[in-house]
């Protein structure tokens, strides 16, 4: 089986030869390759081919178009400092409280900031890979891109004083990213993993979850799956325990979890629904290769009875993970 | 010390309900009570009874935000010159490491400790080490908070202690938190304590102050 039938596999919970492994390898993809990270961020050829050779090293099943989480935030307007060797961040947010959010446009992902660059990177690693591996686009999730347009403390509070008008603004980011969701589908991704950090319950209690988040997930996964997304993949970190069991109802088919929750409540908590997890990602730069596969066998082990699992870490590696950290990750599926 | 007549004021600022808070509190003032007996016998207690409820599943940031929000407020209209109670529990300096500017973690543990009456340093976002030094060389602080939440400041952090000997605060206790640093130990940090949460850190600086500021 290729890594696209095995990852198919233990989505659909049927019989395969090995446990698909997927670590979350974004930046340290341009450490690995010698590319500053500043040049992986912004150009899509550098990116595919960094990510072409670290998944060719390591024989993962995988590839990431993942930039970082300020992609739809520039592309709408927000004004980022780039770092030589570090993610951007945020110098000035595009929105503010005091706008009016049923006029903002969707920014268009074939011209817009460095959406296009997402798409290239997609185009290129479509035709080098030609079906085999998953290729995985990234758009964040409606909560993370209001909070990324207004400033986490600005959304929040706009949340609580003014709730009809943060609606709209995730009606407004909701259709942001399943319109540039669905163009990464067109470049070439099987699907656009949801990066959605602001909804953990370590920031908003899940019932603020339950009310206006969980019906623009749906929206959104609904959009996707409808565009083509071979599956539905959640990435929310932190303590998710709480909203774990809303996610088959969202159409979630594969939820990443991190180290906060733990095998046993991943699957009494998510029913039916793929597990992607849950090595802490500073083990990579900090542990030994001995204790990575020590741990990583603990989880096949955990999940042998009940499958669903990718064997992942529970957010990104770092971009200075060891090299043999990684390898024997991958090593202990075999 | 709890005063059941405070408890109407309790509950705005446990719910976060910022106008109803503040007007209770100007209620309250007039009635005779001081700005300082609603500290230490609204605010604070608000803030310990948060304590208690932030397990590792049930905090969440936008709770501790409108506590803080609410607050902050009613020490506005405490306080209108600005200067605070004074603090009997001591100094902290609070800093985002250098190449990190994601300081919502340091604001939200700033906003307690000030509620819990720790006078507190902000040494800002992308704060190096010397300038951390320099600060606790002028302050004096009894501990020293820092904060991070990329991979990158890992190596900096373990770098503090050391670098505090140098200057003779060997005393001066480390504590580090946020998203990337509480994945780690102390050991593996070289600092005296990792906090999960900003309450953390109020009930570690109470253990090594003996335990005398409950």
């Amino acid at each position: 089986m290729n890594s696209l039938e095995l990852t198919l596999a233990a989505v659909t919970f049927r019989q395969a030869n090995r446990v698909p492994v997927m670590p979350q390898v974004f930046g340290h993809a341009a450490t690995f390759a010698g590319a500053a990270l500043e040049d992986y961020i912004k150009d899509g050829e550098v990116l595919a081919s960094c990510q072409l050779t670290a998944q060719k090293y390591y024989g993962y099943d995988v590839v990431f178009s993942v930039m970082d989480v300020n992609v739809e935030t520039e592309a709408i307007g927000s004004v980022l400092k780039y770092n030589r060797n570090d993610y951007a961040t945020i110098e000035r947010y595009a929105l503010s409280v005091k706008d009016d959010f049923d006029r903002l446009e969707l920014p268009d992902p074939e011209k817009a900031g460095r959406m296009p660059q997402m798409l290239k990177a997609l185009k290129i690693m479509k035709r080098y890979l030609n079906n085999t591996v998953p290729i995985i686009g990234c758009v964040l999730g409606p909560m993370t891109l209001a909070t990324q347009l207004l400033g986490m403390e600005e959304a929040l509070f706009l949340a609580v004083d003014h709730p009809e008008r943060f609606m709209q603004l995730l009606d407004y980011t909701t259709n942001v990213l399943i319109r540039f969701g669905t163009t990464q589908l067109k470049a070439g991704a099987h699907l656009p993993v949801v990066f959605e950090p602001s909804a953990s319950p370590a920031v908003v209690p899940h019932q603020f979850f339950r009310e206006f988040e969980l019906p623009q997930l749906t929206k959104l996964f609904t959009a996707l799956k409808k565009a083509g997304a071979v599956f539905n993949w959640l990435h929310i970190a932190g303590p998710t325990q709480p909203i774990l069991p809303y996610y088959q109802q969202i159409g979630v088919d594969i939820a990443n979890i991190d180290y906060y929750v733990s095998a046993n409540e991943a699957i009494q908590l998510l029913g039916d629904v793929c597990v992607s997890g849950n090595i802490k990602p500073l083990d990579f730069v900090e542990t030994s290769a001995a204790e990575i596969e020590k741990i990583s066998k603990k989880l096949i082990d955990d999940f042998e009875t009940r499958g669903g699992l990718i064997l992942s870490s529970g957010c990104e590696i770092p971009p200075e993970a060891k090299a043999e950290n990684i390898a024997a990750l991958v090593g202990a599926v075999q | 010390m709890n005063d059941l007549l405070l408890r109407d004021f309790v509950t705005h600022l446990l719910e976060g309900d910022c106008s109803q808070a503040v007007k209770e509190a100007e209620r309250l003032i007039s009635s005779g009570y001081t700005a300082e007996q609603l500290v230490r016998n609204g605010i604070e207690p608000a803030a310990e009874t948060l304590n208690e409820k932030c397990t590792s599943v049930q905090f969440n940031l936008l709770e501790i935000m409108l506590f803080g929000r609410a607050a902050t407020e009613v020490m506005k209209v405490l306080y209108p010159g600005g200067s605070a109670v004074d603090s009997n529990k001591g100094t902290l300096l609070l800093a985002t490491m250098e190449g990190d500017v994601h300081d919502l973690g340091k604001n939200i543990t700033k906003m307690v400790l000030t509620c819990k009456g720790y006078r507190i340093i902000d040494c800002g976002k992308n704060c190096c080490i010397s300038q951390l030094i320099d600060m606790a060389v002028k302050e004096n602080p009894f501990a020293v908070g820092v904060s991070g939440l990329i991979s990158s400041v890992v190596p900096k952090v373990r770098q503090i202690r050391q670098a505090m000997d140098e200057q003779g605060l060997s005393q001066v206790k480390i504590i580090a938190g946020g998203g990337t640093l509480k994945q780690l130990t102390p050991e593996q940090l070289n600092v005296d304590f990792v906090a999960e949460t900003a309450f953390d850190v109020d009930r570690f600086l109470i253990e090594i102050l003996g335990g005398e500021n409950k």
